[in-house]
């Protein structure tokens, strides 16, 4: 599927900046945990810093599934509502009510890796 | 040879009740402490993505403690304080004929003073005035704020500490209590795990750490589910717990009833991630060992384990792989429940409030059940876990608790022989 430009740049340039690398390293096709190297705290650090820039919440249940690159690109797209080209990136702080975590519980499992 | 340490008095303050009685019989009908998290006064509960806890309701320190003191400390410390005056009561000393310097507290506590540590810093970043910080701000954020306080509301001058190891810190304080009297320093310890921290930003944070379960918001009893396939991360909850600890010789000259031995503690740490466990189970199964010995027991002789067992995906799946890896055959034997499904996880205080269940285990022969544990999960399927009531003789029990910081600790009691034992009662 084709992704949206801007999108996959934003998520691949904060992917390279939480891993110190170049973006051009980043490739839609790795794998979070596999090929990045993320374990599931460094994937919620990640989607953290996504949230804020494209003012989103993201409720624990859309996490099973997210494992690549482009699984998270595909992600902020539909919940955009966007496909290329992109809109402008709103700024962050707007009421989280917009984004009010959808109601589609899957019985298929967030995964809660905590120790706690 | 060393000093055997032995329980003699119990107190709790919990979600399901405050008092080891009220707590007792909730915990064995499977009462669930969850609810709804109404709102963080003044604002809504809308952005959080969990809504529930195991909260105690209708909590009042003036109901149980007549000092001031109680007025002037936190929110744990309250409860601290409200469990360890329960528990020497129950226990029977009387600090009027004990050597003060010969009776310590230990306090496990992960959060410590959030309540009015939240409340100041707002108001200071709100209202930019710095002379309007509370002057108590300091002595009740500070960590050793409810070792503290108990000591002076029972005169305990002996060792006073302060551990703090996020989830596993009443676990540490009851192993670090057993060092204490078997080493001599002192005949009797007030063991207190407390945490009162379900507020805004604390709960923010475990929200954002991803580990609180979400999925169970309309329905918060069902919300913390150990072992169970639909778990989907743990319920916080509050409360305290208090354990009399002392020497089996000072308990039996005072003819005090004895409710078990604490026999065997182990602390260990995975040094391998802040907030993940090995999933190989191996550091765990390695602590449980640890602590077998230093009581001299094997895995074989293992009645029941209060699990940690907090309702995370992985955390409950690593603790039954290490628990099959230590006792093999035998795993499927050992009856266990979990704690937290019944008041979620309380933190610092849990290591604490499963002692209590394990010590009324072995003085009761009854064990609670685990709730909400109605599909099993195939990673986590243990023959001795039951959402009723089990009745079964226990003569060993395994306390198990795991922190953030890559933290371990086990602690094992075991049924008080009959020489120190007084009565059933």
């Amino acid at each position: 599927m084709a992704t949206d430009p801007t999108i996959s740049l934003k998520i691949r340039t904060a992917l390279a900046e939480y891993l110190k690398r170049d973006p051009d390293q980043i490739l839609v096709a790795q794998h979070l945990r596999d090929d990045l190297g993320l374990d599931s705290m460094a994937v919620i650090e990640l989607l953290y810093r996504i949230e804020e820039a494209f003012d989103l919440q993201i409720p624990d249940h859309d996490l099973a599934g997210m494992t690549t690159v482009g699984h998270v690109v595909s992600y902020v797209e539909k919940r955009l509502g966007k496909s290329a080209p992109a809109a402008p990136i709103k700024k962050s702080g707007k009421s989280l009510k917009a984004t009010k975590p959808a109601k589609q519980s899957k019985p298929s499992k967030p995964k809660s890796k905590k120790k706690s | 040879m060393r000093a055997r340490v032995v329980v003699t008095g119990l107190g709790v303050v919990s979600p399901i009740g405050i008092g080891i009685s009220d707590f007792w019989k909730a915990a064995l009908a499977g009462q669930s402490g969850i609810s709804a998290i109404s709102s963080f006064d003044p604002f809504p509960m809308e952005g959080y993505r969990s809504k529930v806890a195991g909260q105690v309701r209708d909590f009042a320190v003036e109901r149980f403690i007549d000092s001031v003191q109680g007025e002037r400390v936190d929110r744990y410390a309250q409860f601290g304080l409200v469990a360890a005056k329960e528990a020497l009561a129950d226990s029977g000393l009387q600090m009027a004929k004990e050597n003060p310097h010969r009776v310590g507290v230990i306090v496990g506590a992960g959060m410590g003073g959030m309540v009015m540590g939240e409340r100041e810093i707002t108001q200071l970043y709100q209202q930019h005035k710095p002379h309007r910080v509370h002057p108590n701000f300091i002595p009740a954020i500070t960590l050793n704020s409810a070792s503290g306080i108990i000591a002076m509301a029972h005169g305990a001058k002996g060792p006073n500490l302060t551990i703090s190891t996020a989830c596993s810190s009443s676990a540490h304080a009851l192993g670090q209590a057993l060092h204490c009297i078997r080493e001599g320093r002192a005949d009797v310890v007030i063991v207190v795990g407390a945490d009162a921290s379900i507020t805004p930003l604390v709960f923010a944070g475990f929200c954002s750490l991803r580990a609180l379960s979400s999925k169970y918001n309309d329905n918060p009893e069902k919300a913390s589910r150990p072992f169970d396939r639909l778990r989907d991360g743990f319920v916080m909850g509050e409360g305290a717990g208090t354990l009399i600890l002392e020497s089996a010789s000072h308990a039996k000259k005072r003819k005090a009833r004895v409710y078990a031995e604490i026999a065997g503690y182990a602390a260990t740490n995975e040094a391998y991630h802040m907030v993940i466990p090995r999933e190989d189970g191996l550091e765990v199964a390695h602590t449980m060992k640890l602590a077998l010995a230093d009581a001299g027991l094997t895995p074989a002789q293992v009645d029941y384990i209060n699990a940690h067992a907090t309702s995370t995906t992985i955390g409950d799946a690593v603790e039954v792989k290490a628990i099959r890896q230590l006792f093999k055959s035998r795993a499927d034997k050992i009856t266990i429940s979990a704690t937290k499904s019944l008041i979620g996880h309380t933190l610092g205080a849990a290591g604490a409030i499963g002692g209590i269940a394990s010590v009324l285990a072995l003085h009761t022969g009854k064990i609670h059940p685990t709730a909400n544990y109605d599909d099993p999960d195939p990673a986590c399927a243990l023959a001795g876990l039951s959402r009723s009531a089990q009745e079964r003789r226990v003569k060993v029990a395994l306390l198990n608790a795991f922190g953030f910081g890559s933290n371990n600790a086990a602690v094992v009691f075991k049924q008080a022989t009959a020489e120190g034992r007084r009565s059933k009662g």
